[in-house]
This record gives C-alpha cells, structure tokens and sequence, in this order.
C-alpha cells in the first residue's frame, strides 16, 4: 500500500512552482534591479511580500491536501455563502484600493473577497453538477449554472472592478460546457463573445461572422430554432454591441474600450493607451531571447505602469524575449491541460468541475492578461495566474490548485452514488 | 465517459488554440517588428549625456603654467520629468527664490522638454550633495560636471587670452550645430575667442538610461557606446610671463600699450593693454557692476591699446623717414644739413627744432632727434614715396597677431589721393609733406605695427609676423596644431643703409639718453613725445636689445605720459633686461623705477573711474 502522499500529482506541483518561480523572478526584476534606491521602500518591499504569500500559499496547500473529499463536498455551498457574504461585506464596509472596493482588512492583511468568491464558486458549481444524476442535464441546472456565477459578478460589478466581474461571467460557458450540455448549445454559448469582440474590433466582420455562424448552425443542425437563436445571438450581440458603442458608453469609457485596436493613435497615447504602448514596446524590444535578467531597459525605467501587478508579462517578454514568453505560455498550457486530465481521471461530476472550473478561470485569466499586455484585448484589469504580484490572488489560486491536487489524490474515495 | 473524453479534447484543443493566438502575437511583436519596439523602447529609456572636454590650457614660452581648469557642477533641469510641486524643496536646499526656478525652467523648457538644460550653473559643491541626496523626490533633476578656468599666473594676461564665459544668445543661435547649449561656457575675447575650436575640445557623449520620470538608472549597456570627450588642445605661447607680469605692474594708473617680440622669430614675447581687469571676474557669473564699468568706462578696459590704439608716432617714426631718404638717394649718409634751430622754410615760425643743432648727418640727426633735418628729407620726398615705404614695413596694413582680425587697426600712412580728396586738390602743399618727417600730422600707428617695424631694422630687414602661439599640443595624442599665418617678407633695403640706422639708434642710448642703457647689454631706441589734445604729450618708445645680436624688439606707448625718454624709455628698459637677463638690476635704478611707477595717466572724464 502506497503512502497518501505518493498519490499527488507531482507534475502540477512542479508546473505550479515554476509558474509561481517565473512570477518571483520577474517581481525581482522590477523591484532589485538598477533603479532600486530610487524607489521608496513600498515596491522595494514587494518582492519580500510575495515570497512570504507564496510560503502562507504553500502551507495552505498541504492543509487542504489533508481534507477529506466528503469534507470537500459538504463545505462547497457554506464556502460559497461564505464568500457571498464577505463580497457584500466588502462592497459595504471595505476598503478601496485602485477605484475598486474589493478588499477586508483581516489584522494587518489586506484581502482581495473577490478572489476567493472564485473559489467558492467553483466549489458551489461543482456540488450543483454532483449531486445530479448523468442524463439529467436540464434546463434548471444549466439556469442554476448561470445563476450561481452570476451573482458574484453582479456584486464584483458593483464594487467596480470589471475585470474581475468578466471572470465569472467568463466562468459560465465554461461551467456549461463541463456539465454536460450538447455540443451545438456550447456553440451557441460562445457565439455572442466572438460577435462581441469582432463588433468592438471591425463592425462589418461581426456582421459576417453572424450570418456565417447562422448558416453554419442551419447546416449542421437543420433545425429552425437553433438557426433562430443562432441568429439572436450572434446578431444581436453584434447590434447590441454596436449601439452600445455609439450611444450608451461615456466617451471616455468609449477609449478606453478602442484604445487597445490602436494604442499609439495620438488621442489615446497618453491616457488610455500609454500602458498597451509602453507594454508592447517592452515586449517587442525583448525580441527573441530578451534583453537579459535585469537588462530591460523599459521593466528597469518602470515605463509600464502596473509592471509589477497586471502588466507583469511585460517583464517576462522584454527581459526574456520570446523564448521565455513561449516558455511561460507552455507552462500554462502544461498546467491546463493536466488539471483537465486530472478532472476526467477523477470520473466523478464533482472532481471533473473542480477540475474544470479552476482550468477555466486560469484559461481566462492567463489569455485576457496576456492578451491585454499585447495590445490584442482591452486594458481590463486581472493578474496573471501566479506570475503576478498579489498575495490574495496567489493564495486563492493556489488553494484552488490544491483542491484539485488533493480530490485527486484521493480519487478512490469518491462515492459512486455520492449524488 | 466518452462524452467526458470529447469534452477534454475540446477543451485542450481550445486552450492551444488559444495558446497558439498568443505565440503568433508574440512572434509579431517580438520577431517580426522587432526593429519597431526596440526603437521604442530606446528612445524612451535611453538619453544621451553631454561629456565636456577639459578645455586647453595654456602655457608661457618656458612651459610655465598660465591657465588651467578646475571642476565645477552645473544642475540640470529636464523640463519634460520636472515636478513643478518640487519647486520649494528645491528652491530651499539652493538657497534661491522660488520665482527664479520657475523662470529658468519655463526657459529651458523654451529650449527643449526632453533635454537637460543647465538650472543653476557653477553650483558649489555642498548644495550639489544636499540636492542629490533628495534626488528621489526631485524628478527630472540631474547635474553635469564641467570645467572652469583657473589662472595660474601673476600676470593677468587679459587682452591676450580673452575671456570665457556663459555663451551669449547670438553665439548660440550662430553654434547650435556644433554643439553649444544654454548655460556653456566659450572663448569670448582673445586667443580664447579666436581658438575657441582648438582649445575648447571635442564633446563626448554618454548614454543613460533612464527611468519613467527622468531620473538616470544606469549607464546605458555599460558604456559601450559612450564617446568619450576629446580634451582641447593646450596652448603654448610665446609669451613670458615673468617679463609680461613687469610689463603690467610697471603700467599701473597709465594707460597705454606695450609690446615686446622676438626680434629673429617674431614671437611675441610681452604684450599689455592698460587698462587691463583679470580675467577671474568671468569665472563665476559677472556681477553687473563690473560688467558695466568694463563695458561702459571711458577708460575702455576692454580696448586691446596694443592692436588697436592709433596715435602719431612722433619721433619714433624718424628712423623709418632715415631710410627712406639713404635708400631713395636724397641723402648719403655723409651728407649734412644745417639746423639752425628750425627748418628754413616758414621762416622759423612753423617747423621749429628742439635745439639748435648745427651741421648734422642723418646719423647724429638721428642721435639728436634733429626735426629740422627730418623736415628737410619730407621737403625731398613726395607723399606718396612715404605712403609705399610706410606699407613696405607694415603700416596701413593689419598684421597678423593671432587674435582676430576685426581687433587690429590699420592707421594711416597719408598719400596724395588722401590729402586731394581731404583739403582739396593743389590746396595743400610740401609743408603737409614735412611735417610727416617728424612723425606729426596725419600718420597714425599702432603699437603693434611699431614693434614690427623696429623688428625689421634691427634683424637686417626681415618683416615678422608677430604672433603668440608657439605651438597648440593635444595632451592625449600629442598632435601639435600650428595656427595660420603669413610668412615673414624679406624686405628689399640695403642692408649698408640699415647699418646707418642701427648706428643713429645705437647712439641714442648710448651717448644721449644714458640713463636708457641696460646694464651690461647694449642697445638701441628711439624715443618720441606725440602731442595728446587731452592733456600731456604721449611717451613713446621702440627699440630693440643687445644691439649687435637683436634678441628683442620692443614698442611702448604711454598716455600721457610725457616725453618718450622719460617715461617710456624707461619702462622699455626694464622689460627687456628682465626678459635678457631674467631680473632687474636695481642698483643706482631705484629712482627710474619710481619715475615710472609714479606716472599716471590722466583721468578720463572725472567720476566713471574704476568701482
């Protein structure tokens, strides 16, 4: 009989300290570099501060290595509540940091709810899908889906941070597609993110790409309703997107939205799109093995804004180049593509949506950041999965890691008729 | 679990894909415009500093030290990382008005946002370490290291080297291309103005990088591709400073010039203006005080009397008209002529003699300072034979001293077409003529025309150009530069002739004006007394020493100051046995000494005197 331990999957162990290694190195990079006795002792002090996450991170993840998946299981909803609870708490009593009222102070410590919200929510999505029976996908558990990952949203919304608020919708299709839905309504689900984006991009190829997807869904379907739907969605995603664009949104809001398809256009290059502009340039001087540890001249100058935090990639690409962008983007999509095997190795709805649901929001939170960094998204305002500065999002992160390593590991012990 | 299996290759399909949109953004951004974001980023992060040279230095003609350089520090404001809010902090650690910081950087902002301009020039050194130990709250702030001038020597030099001070807004718009920025300093009178070139040196460059608010990280990839300051070259000068600073002392209160060369070379050897200032006014900011007296007084102390003052040459002049009349035929040197106390014509009343001279040649006219005489040869000669001899050794004409042209008169030597086109022509007659003989009327010299001249009797007929530079030497290749300048022309004058002259000026030193003799050297001058409208006669004096091997040639002006043996024979004296003998000889002198000391010139205009 193998000891407990020999079970961990030490393969996401190794992807997540690499990931949290690269994270390090960069913070260093933009905190001990040349320039360091020109800043006051707040950054200085930021790459101290996430080491010591990273150890309170590292001793949570052995404790949730030692609960049981029953314990798992039972805490899914309460732990839910819980974070519903504290997002109001700091919607009503908590601080504001950056514009957004998102964080409790617990003693000296500052938290960001918002990232721990996905925890429970991945959690509480999991327990939804668990407790069903296969084959008994309705209707009501697909609007349960919704419901338990809109709330947070709507909460996040309201204390104004966007970004994170887009996670959880983000979270959605995802959720719904690890369910168990049909394969054409996941396709309908994604119809109105591609038409959304298209219609902020280029108007006319949203419009293309919405009597395109018609058809296409006509054609494989044959079916009248979902050709309808099809159409509502992408179509009116695109008119709901364009109008939105032309009368709703403030101006301001407005550039901020387009900057990022031209950030060097002299109306945006020195407020909305000064963080994609000065981003890019660090990135494309890295060129193809980077500027060398310590050497970017864009990461040393702190010309990025949010160097440290959201912009974080701009580190790795100007000082690592493309060789260790693309390192960085295979240790994620190593990362992903493991959680998911672990999830279907699991065989049990629970463990599959753990699984899925922390892969998801990693997914989204690693191509929205990146994307944003390289000019090819909006400047919308989510750290990148480990790498990042911030000790909140470190330790949600990796506790939520730790859950999936620890259902794993004791994969044996879920219940065949636990629903 | 089919569907589980489908739903994972789904999911890992999308996420590549996913991941491979990022790769392809990167590999665009990082590869294929690559060129562009660099050039980005270098631009932000990558400033390029000034590296000043250390400016020449300049030496006597033994290799005596005169001027050199000592570190100063200016401040540098950047106008585009400028916090404004910085203003008071930085304005207390200065110790200067809030509203003066906030002129000089709207200025420099005029000048450019992004590039360094000077805030504060020549800051001292303990207010540069206060304001850079809170250089983290002063963005946009930096400082530059530069070089002023020292002067190292006794005497002031000031006419010769010109001064150095803050570029003016005329030099800057002229030299922007050669690199000059607000707040430098360059060569603005002298050898420093006319060298400028030479001596200022090569500007270096050295790249920084910078952070988002300005202020210097790092050196920019280790300095690789810094340019490092090129020092100008050092001047070496003909000058003697020990002989020069006797020159100065000996024309305290006077005004006037003086000039002493090598009688062989042509190199100049002492060379005073008075009134001169010392060139350590311009080495901070000059006050305005004495700025206006320097450029307001009447005493013009800025005026360089030695390339610039024309007077009559009076008696001076005499061996010139000497030659002229032995080589022209007029006279041989045997011939005589009678002076009976004047010249004959205008029956005594017009053309008067010092003395009653008897039968005398040209020589003992010479030894004599005999006017009737000399009348006599400018009653032989026409106008216009004067006006070719004068330009033959130089008159009329700008010599070439090194410094720049616009600084040199050219006198006058009047010909017929001159005195036509003044009194009218057939109005004017030889009495016009002779009156010139004597080094009165229209002519108008300058000293430093007058050392040439004397030069090229003493030497046997070589016309110098005088000049100041000996060589120019770059301290770190050790290439020697020479400045242009025109040959020495050897003149056509029978060199029996030149004898004769040399004789006549022998015997005024050693058998008429005694008291000119250096003790041990022979020598030969000849004074003049020149009559000054404002108040006493100017003292003038050439001449040249040993007698039989010419080492030097001299020429002194005094104004005001009485007559030529008195005054500046004397001070000639002195300056050439300091500069053969290396000192003085004191003994049985003192009273010459103090003769000369005591003489003042007369004040100009009562109440613009000195501050």
């Amino acid at each position: 009989m193998n000891s407990w331990y020999s079970k961990i999957d030490a393969a996401t162990l190794v992807l997540w300290l690499l990931l949290i290694g690269a994270g390090l190195a960069a913070i260093y990079s933009t905190t001990h570099g040349a320039a360091a006795e020109l800043y006051t002792s707040t950054p200085r002090q930021n790459f101290d501060r996430q080491v010591m996450w990273f150890v309170i991170s590292a001793v949570s993840f052995v404790i949730i290595l030692m609960l049981p998946i029953r314990f798992l299981q039972l805490a899914a909803f309460p732990a839910y509540a819980l974070t519903i609870l504290f997002l109001l708490a700091a919607l009503l009593f908590g601080r504001e940091i950056n514009g957004a009222k998102a964080w409790l102070a617990v003693g000296p410590a500052q938290f960001q709810v918002s990232e721990f919200a996905k925890v429970g929510t991945v959690l509480a999505l999991a327990q939804l899908v668990g407790m069903r029976r296969p084959k008994t996908m309705g209707l009501s558990v697909g609007l349960s889906i919704v419901g338990i990952a809109l709330l947070p949203a709507m909460i996040i919304l309201a204390q104004n941070d966007t970004g994170t608020a887009l996670v959880f919708l983000g979270l959605i299709p995802i959720a719904l597609f690890w369910s168990g839905l049909e394969f054409d309504i996941l396709l309908l689900m994604l119809a109105p993110a591609v038409a959304g984006y298209l219609s902020v991009v280029h108007t006319p190829s949203a419009i293309v790409f919405a009597l395109v997807f018609t058809a296409f869904m006509w054609w494989r379907t044959r079916d009248r309703r979902v050709a309808g739907v099809a159409a509502l969605f992408a179509g009116g995603t695109t008119a709901v997107a364009s109008f939105a664009m032309a009368k709703v949104l403030q101006p301001y809001q407005l550039a901020r939205v387009l900057s990022f398809t031209n950030p060097g256009a002299a109306e945006f290059r020195d407020n909305a799109g000064f963080h994609q502009l000065q981003s890019m340039a660090a990135i494309g001087s890295g060129g193809f093995s980077g500027k060398g540890f310590l050497e970017g001249t864009q990461t040393q100058g702190a010309y990025v804004p949010e160097q440290s935090t959201d912009f974080i990639f701009s580190v790795i690409g100007e000082e690592f180049g493309f060789v260790g962008a693309v390192l960085l983007l295979a240790l994620f999509l190593g990362l992903l593509v493991r959680l998911v095997t672990l999830g279907t190795r699991m065989k049990h709805p629970f463990g599959v949506m753990v699984a899925a649901g922390a892969a998801g929001i990693y997914l989204i939170h690693m191509f929205v950041n990146i994307g944003m960094a390289t000019s090819m998204l909006p400047v919308i305002g989510i750290p990148l999965p480990f790498v990042s500065y911030g000790g909140s999002a470190l330790l949600a992160n990796s506790a939520l890691l730790a859950i999936v390593v620890s259902l794993y590991m004791r994969r044996d012990d879920f219940s065949i008729y636990g629903y | 679990m089919d569907d589980t299996r489908l739903r994972f290759r789904v999911f890992s399909v999308f996420t590549a894909l996913l991941v491979a949109v990022l790769v392809l953004r990167l590999a665009q951004l990082q590869i294929v415009d690559y060129s562009d974001h660099s050039g980005e980023s270098r631009s932000n992060a990558v400033k390029e500093q000034r590296v000043l040279p250390a400016r020449g230095m300049f030496f006597d003609r033994t290799g005596r030290l005169l001027v050199d350089n000592t570190p100063g520090y200016n401040l540098l404001v950047t106008p585009r990382y400028y916090d404004a809010e910085s203003t008071a902090l930085l304005a207390e650690l200065m110790g200067v008005p809030d509203s003066v910081l906030v002129e000089r950087v709207a200025e420099a902002r005029k000048w450019s946002a992004f590039r360094p301009s000077i805030l504060h020039g020549d800051v001292p050194f303990d207010v540069l370490s206060t304001v850079l130990e809170q250089r983290h709250r002063l963005p946009g702030i930096s400082y530059e290291l530069f070089q002023k001038r020292r002067y190292r020597s006794e005497a002031n030099m000031s006419h010769v080297l010109g001064y150095v001070r803050e570029i003016g807004d005329a030099d800057l718009q002229a030299m922007r291309d050669m690199g000059y920025r607000p707040g430098d300093h360059i060569g603005s009178a002298g050898l420093e103005r006319q060298y400028e070139r030479d001596v200022r040196g090569q500007v270096g460059s050295a790249f920084k990088m910078v952070n988002i608010r300005g202020q210097v990280v790092q050196d920019y990839l280790e300095g690789q591709e810094d340019a490092p300051a090129f020092s100008g070259y050092d001047v070496h000068l003909t000058l003697d400073a020990r002989t020069q600073a006797l020159a100065e002392s000996l024309f305290t209160d006077k005004r006037g010039a003086i000039i002493a060369m090598d009688a062989r070379t042509g190199g100049v050897l002492a060379f005073h203006s008075a009134p001169d200032y010392t060139l350590d006014l311009f080495t901070g900011t000059i006050d305005d005080e004495a700025w206006r007296y320097l450029t307001t007084s009447p005493e013009k102390p800025m005026f360089n009397r030695v390339t610039q003052a024309a007077f009559m040459p009076g008696s001076t002049f005499k061996p010139l008209i000497a030659l002229m009349a032995l080589q022209e035929g007029v006279i041989t040197p045997d011939t005589r002529f009678y002076c009976p106390g004047y010249h004959p014509r205008g029956n005594g009343r017009i053309f008067k003699c010092l003395d009653t001279h008897g039968s005398v040649n040209v020589v003992e006219a010479l030894r004599e300072s005999c006017n009737t005489f000399f009348f006599e040869m400018m009653r032989r000669i026409d106008v216009n034979t004067l006006d070719r001899w004068g330009h033959t050794f130089g008159f009329e004409e700008k010599a070439h001293i090194d410094l720049s042209q616009r600084e040199v008169a050219e006198g006058l030597i009047p010909d017929s077409a001159w005195y036509n086109e003044r009194l009218g022509e057939g109005r004017w007659n030889e009495g016009v003529a002779m009156n010139l003989g004597v080094g009165q009327g229209e002519i108008l010299v300058t000293p430093l025309q007058m050392v040439r001249y004397v030069a090229a009797i003493a030497n046997g007929g070589t016309l110098l150009t005088p000049h100041l530079i000996d060589y120019m030497i770059q301290p770190e290749t050790n290439e020697r530069r020479m400045p242009d300048r025109p040959a020495a022309e050897a003149l056509t004058v029978n060199p029996a002739y030149l004898e004769v002259v040399r004789d006549g000026m022998e015997r005024v030193v050693s058998e008429k004006a005694t008291w000119l003799q250096i003790p041990g050297v022979t020598s030969a001058g000849k004074t003049g007394t020149a009559q000054n409208p404002r108040g006493e006669d100017d003292s003038l004096f050439i001449g040249y020493a040993p007698a039989d091997d010419p080492q030097i040639a001299i020429a002194v002006m005094v104004e005001n100051g009485g007559s030529g043996s008195g005054n500046a024979g004397i001070l000639a004296m002195f300056v050439m046995e300091q500069y053969l003998k290396g000192s003085v000889d004191m003994q049985g002198r003192q009273f010459l000494w103090k003769q000369v000391l005591d003489r003042r010139s007369e004040p100009l205009l009562s109440g613009t005197g000195a501050p």
